[in-house]
């Protein structure tokens, strides 16, 4: 039986917009967040979950981690579900939710720690050793004894992480984890999701808009849009589907030009630099190059793929999202 | 129970760290107590009252010294509910009401505690008629002190059930202003009970507020005998027993048509 099953899960809000003029009561909109989204994960999965803003992205990750009810269709986690049996569940789950703070704001980070070991009864000697552990692998240890406030965005970051890891969740959701990170941030927090997957096999769920933190650490993921699962598998097959250009950027020696192209391709110029935009089921790459190469001498040729997120951005747009 | 016990250390820590908040309520509570002290002094120039001014004196500063238990909202707890922080506390392994309560409980008790010495010490050292007399008998302080404690137990369950509201409505601004209103005239703080026409007084007696603060403070001057104390007692736990009940119900019911703010 997988760990995560979800079966035609269903929400809906109701929002009320601004009254309008010559009108006695507010007009209240029904918006459904999911209409009926089925998956399944298996036990120590790290699965991707994407979709633009609004698909419903959150409002899975607030159903299986207890705190939301939905209006219909099924949903089990190892084999409770999550609303029902809110309290057990929550036990061996953990989250981060990137936008907000489960952190005492002007409190030291080992106060707030500490809290959450006596919430999830995690013994003595368990929480001193995970504790020294997360600290270690998150580069908190100068951090514990600051009160938050003083952190910066990246150090809050990592020390929310800590605190949702701490009782050492069976079951991890991770949403925008990596929102307004720098670079470096970045990549040692996706190194630290990787390592936990595969040290303590963690399952993760991973909702983010950021397309690296994806091909970083996901094998597989789901894409979501207007409340329905559009997509499940692994990312470079979905990204073949919409990375169907290329992008080569040609420069010259003095006083030669462009050969002939055939139609379909589009040229910029930026300086000595030539720039082709061309779809590579029309004219295949080695094609393409064989011909500026007879033009005359090449002085340097570069290859680009698209970036991911204009492929995203594609396939939304496909999708009409 | 840990948890809870915890989430009580940790708002009790938090209240210990506005030490400038402190100095300013007391100041300002100090000076409504004066205020409010000479105002009692004139009507009495003027009209005498069958209570004693000492009594009247006695009651005004014993309700500036604990305002705090009354008034002031975890300001903290309702930004998250605005905010949807909250969503953090609704995956906890507890049982929310308890949670919140313990987080009330705490920053009413060391808030008030942390204020209410120092003006019990200003007040103590006012000339007779102006500040605070000592308590009707030893026994009648036990009893008020055990009684302030159910007082404390009451108007938590009162604030839980503001806190169940603003989950609803999100906006805690209305339904405070009407609920301070109601708080601050039916606990005593702008007129003392103990000054309404009798007929008032056999109704607001037996109101929720009453048993916050005006209980034990005639308890205290010994207005209510010490033989009263069982019956002030039970009324105070009835009147938690149903607050608590009505409070878990209505977080219950929010847990099912909960929605998080912001995403």
């Amino acid at each position: 039986m997988p760990y995560i099953e979800v079966q035609d899960l269903q929400k809906h809000f109701i929002v009320r917009k601004k009254r309008e003029k010559g009108r006695l009561l507010r007009e209240k909109t029904r918006i459904q967040a999911l209409q009926g989204v089925s998956f399944t994960v298996e036990k120590g999965e790290l699965v991707g979950y994407i979709g633009p803003n609004g698909a419903g992205k959150s409002t899975t990750v607030k159903i299986l981690s207890g705190i939301l009810t939905p209006d219909g269709g099924e949903a089990r986690v190892g084999g409770m579900v999550p609303w029902k049996e809110r309290r057990q569940h929550v036990r061996r789950i953990g989250v981060v939710f990137g936008q907000r703070s489960q952190l005492w704001w002007d409190v030291p980070l080992l106060d707030s720690y500490s809290l959450l070991k006596d919430i999830y009864r995690v013994p003595d000697e368990a929480y001193r050793r995970r504790l020294a552990d997360l600290t270690d692998a998150l580069d908190l240890g100068d951090l514990l004894r600051t009160p938050l406030r003083l952190l910066s965005l990246g150090q809050r970051m990592r020390a929310e992480l800590c605190g949702s890891l701490l009782h050492g969740p069976e079951l991890l959701f991770l949403d925008e984890p990596t929102i307004g990170l720098d670079a470096v941030s970045k990549l040692a927090l996706r190194d630290f999701l990787r390592r936990e997957n595969e040290q303590n096999g963690t399952t993760i769920l991973l909702t983010t808009h950021d397309m690296e933190d994806i091909a970083a650490l996901c094998p597989r993921v789901m894409v979501l849009g207007h409340g329905k699962k559009l997509y499940d598998g692994a990312l470079p097959e979905l990204l073949s589907r919409y990375d169907t250009r290329r992008v080569i950027t040609v420069r010259y020696g003095e006083g030669e030009e462009l050969p002939p192209l055939p139609p379909g391709c589009a040229v910029e110029r930026e300086g000595e630099n030539m720039k082709i935009t061309y779809e590579q089921k029309d004219l295949p790459t080695a094609e393409l190059i064989a011909r500026l190469q007879s033009a005359g001498p090449i002085r340097e040729l570069t290859v680009q793929p698209q970036n991911v997120d204009h492929l995203i951005a594609a396939m939304y747009r496909e999708m009409n999202l | 129970m840990k948890a809870y016990l915890s989430a009580f250390r940790m708002r009790l820590r938090m209240e210990t760290q506005y030490r400038g908040a402190v100095v300013g309520g007391v100041i300002c509570q100090v000076f409504f107590g004066l205020v409010l002290v000479a105002l009692y002094r004139a009507l009495y120039a003027g009209k005498p009252q069958s209570m004693p001014i000492e009594t009247v004196t006695t009651y005004v500063w014993l309700q500036q010294a604990f305002f705090r238990m009354m008034l002031a909202s975890d300001s903290e707890l309702l930004d998250k509910i605005r905010t949807g922080a909250i969503a953090y506390d609704l995956c906890r392994p507890v049982q929310m009401y308890g949670y919140y309560y313990a987080r009330i409980m705490a920053q009413k008790l060391v808030g008030s505690l942390m204020r209410a010495a120092p003006m019990l010490l200003f007040a103590a050292l006012l000339p007779r008629g102006w500040g605070i007399s000592v308590p009707d008998s030893m026994p009648a302080f036990a009893l008020a002190v055990i009684s302030l404690l159910g007082g404390l137990l009451c108007v938590c369950s009162l604030e839980n059930i503001t806190m169940g509201f603003t989950m609803r409505t999100l906006d805690s601004r209305g339904m405070q202003a009407l609920l301070n209103l109601l708080m601050m005239t039916f606990s005593g703080n702008i007129l003392p009970l103990t000054l309404f026409p009798d007929s008032w007084q056999r109704v607001i007696t037996r109101l929720p507020y009453a048993q916050i603060l005006d209980a034990p403070i005639r308890l205290y001057t010994g207005e209510r005998a010490v033989a009263q104390a069982p019956g002030v007692f039970i009324t105070q736990f009835v009147w938690t027993a149903a607050l608590i009940a009505l409070g878990l119900l209505l977080w219950r019911q929010n847990q099912k048509r909960l929605i998080v703010q912001g995403g």
